[in-house]
């Protein structure tokens, strides 16, 4: 590919800011004992890992000791969901969660429903929002457990976890939250919000890849039980040695965020609009998702365009057609699906996200080779439109 | 890393495709199957084909395929549009698997043209 590339697909994964890097580094060198060893070294270890639970505790607002690390948001999400859900079954089978969630999600719903959970799969409207009411009639009373995603990966869409959260709280239903593309990049105050369970990973807010954390409310009712065996680390919720550097890494990232966030989101929302200003007269464009979400993500589907000519005519911009995570395959997005996007539109969608580092100058270049590559593609197309 | 989808051949075919467009006053044919479309022309003289040009929507396999095709057999006899070297197509531009049934439409369209032109040519005859 030709250089330069420009990344607009933080959404994705970020760049590790400089000094988690920094810090990363320093733990490395520093320290190479097991954080689990007794001994002084071991000790030292396990300090800078309270350390790091106390910055990303303070990013979110909670106890240090409720915060359980992990690989990342998709263990996150499993725990969460197999271990809690399986920790209420002696209550009730049923569980509840939306078709556009992620599929570190869905897929965990469909194993459930094999072992003999009731799924409820809700739906949003059309862009993307789910409306509580609509969602609590979803509610039964044996609905035990409840995933919703903060921030939707593909779309941006932000849902209103207070809301859906009270609904729960109100009938003591283990509320989860995926909240991979939201922490570090919206204030949260989980000490106010109603939500039991996050999930969160560090390289969706300039931290590494390879660690994330589950935040577990401490409440009465509210835990998970492991889905990991091997050790009695983590109050046995979480066994495993855990990778000291990563996790400081992750400390470091969440400090680093809580100083950030409202600088970043200032010039996200500056970039994505000259992002969307830059392509909407296009014909046959269109938004996928809320116009209000979160300021990081524009997923745009465009009329009479292959999705997979287009992601390679934009070249060297870096986006994603749907999320990383399914970009192999050659299914429209469910996401879009989900809100009623055609299969023509799904399949034509690009997600562009941006970042801490993007310029308003790679933006200008993205728009342009987006309208350069619309415009080459339809004139290569039979029947193309005007 | 992930591996790239697509080899040197298929970059280079999408990127520059010199033989896109349509060739007015010859015989055109369009497919339109499998979720993709092809619209291929060419004009003939003497049994040969003269200019050849598609028009394709599609994924950049496809669209590499068509040019691939249109400059291989320009220049060529109009018989050889009869024949059609799926499994060559295929393994020049390193098509996955699950994208035959794309450059099967491919296929049904240069055929197709070979069919138009023989038969204007003996319309002409």
């Amino acid at each position: 590919m030709p250089d330069p590339m420009i990344y607009l697909d933080f959404a994705a994964s970020t760049p590790v800011d400089e000094r988690v890097l920094d810090r990363m580094r320093e733990v490395a060198v520093m320290n190479c004992a097991n954080p689990s060893s007794t001994h002084a070294a071991g000790r030292e270890a396990q300090s800078m890992i309270a350390h790091a639970a106390e910055q990303l505790a303070s990013l979110l607002n909670v106890a240090p000791k409720t915060l359980v690390w992990t690989s990342g948001a998709t263990e996150s999400d499993n725990l969460a969901i197999a271990g809690g859900a399986r920790y209420r079954a002696h209550r009730g089978k049923h569980i509840v969660t939306m078709r556009t969630e992620h599929k570190a999600v869905t897929d965990v719903f469909e194993m459930l429903a094999n072992e003999g959970f009731e799924v409820s799969w809700v739906e949003p409207d059309a862009s993307g929002v789910l409306d509580p009411d609509e969602f609590a009639a979803a509610l039964r009373d044996d609905t035990q457990f409840v995933s919703i995603m903060f921030v939707n990966n593909e779309t941006g869409v932000i849902q209103d976890i207070e809301a859906l959260g009270t609904i729960c709280r109100a009938r003591d239903i283990l509320f989860h939250v995926d909240g991979a593309q939201a922490v570090g990049k919206l204030p949260i105050d989980l000490g106010a919000l109603p939500v039991d369970l996050l999930s969160l990973t560090g390289h969706k807010f300039y931290g590494p890849k390879g660690i994330g954390a589950l935040y577990i409310a401490d409440r009465p009712g509210c835990h998970v039980e492991p889905i990991l065996f091997g050790g009695g680390q983590q109050r046995r919720i979480r066994p495993g040695t855990l990778p000291t550097d990563l996790v400081a890494g992750l400390g470091m990232a969440a400090e680093v965020a809580s100083a950030s966030i409202e600088t970043d989101l200032k010039h996200l929302r500056e970039r994505r609009l000259e992002l969307w200003d830059g392509i909407r007269d296009i014909g046959g464009v269109t938004l996928n998702g809320d116009p209000n979400g979160f300021p990081g993500i524009l997923n745009v589907s465009v009329e009479d365009i292959d999705g997979e000519s287009l992601l390679l005519a934009l070249e060297p911009v870096c986006v994603a057609t749907g999320s990383a995570c399914n970009s192999k395959s050659q299914e429209p997005s469910y996401v879009l699906r989900a809100i009623g996007r055609s299969d023509m539109q799904a399949q034509s969608a690009i997600r562009f996200s941006v970042g801490r580092s993007t310029t308003a100058e790679e933006v200008r270049f993205a728009a342009d080779r987006y309208r350069a590559a619309v415009a080459r593609l339809r004139k290569l197309a039979p029947d193309a439109a005007a | 890393m992930s591996a790239d989808p697509y080899n040197s051949s298929v970059r280079g075919l999408f990127a520059d495709p010199t033989h896109a467009g349509s060739v007015s006053g010859g015989k055109t044919v369009l497919v339109d199957d499998q979720g993709v479309r092809v619209e291929l022309s060419a004009s003939a003289e003497s049994g040969r084909i003269s200019a050849m040009r598609f028009r394709a929507w599609g994924c950049p396999h496809l669209l590499a395929a068509a040019e691939w095709a249109c400059a291989a057999y320009e220049g060529g006899p109009v018989a050889a549009l009869e024949i059609v070297p799926i499994d060559r197509i295929m393994e020049d531009l390193a098509v996955p698997a699950e994208k035959t049934g794309r450059i099967l439409v491919l296929e049904d369209a240069i055929q197709s043209l070979g069919r138009d032109l023989k038969s204007l040519r003996e319309g002409c005859l």
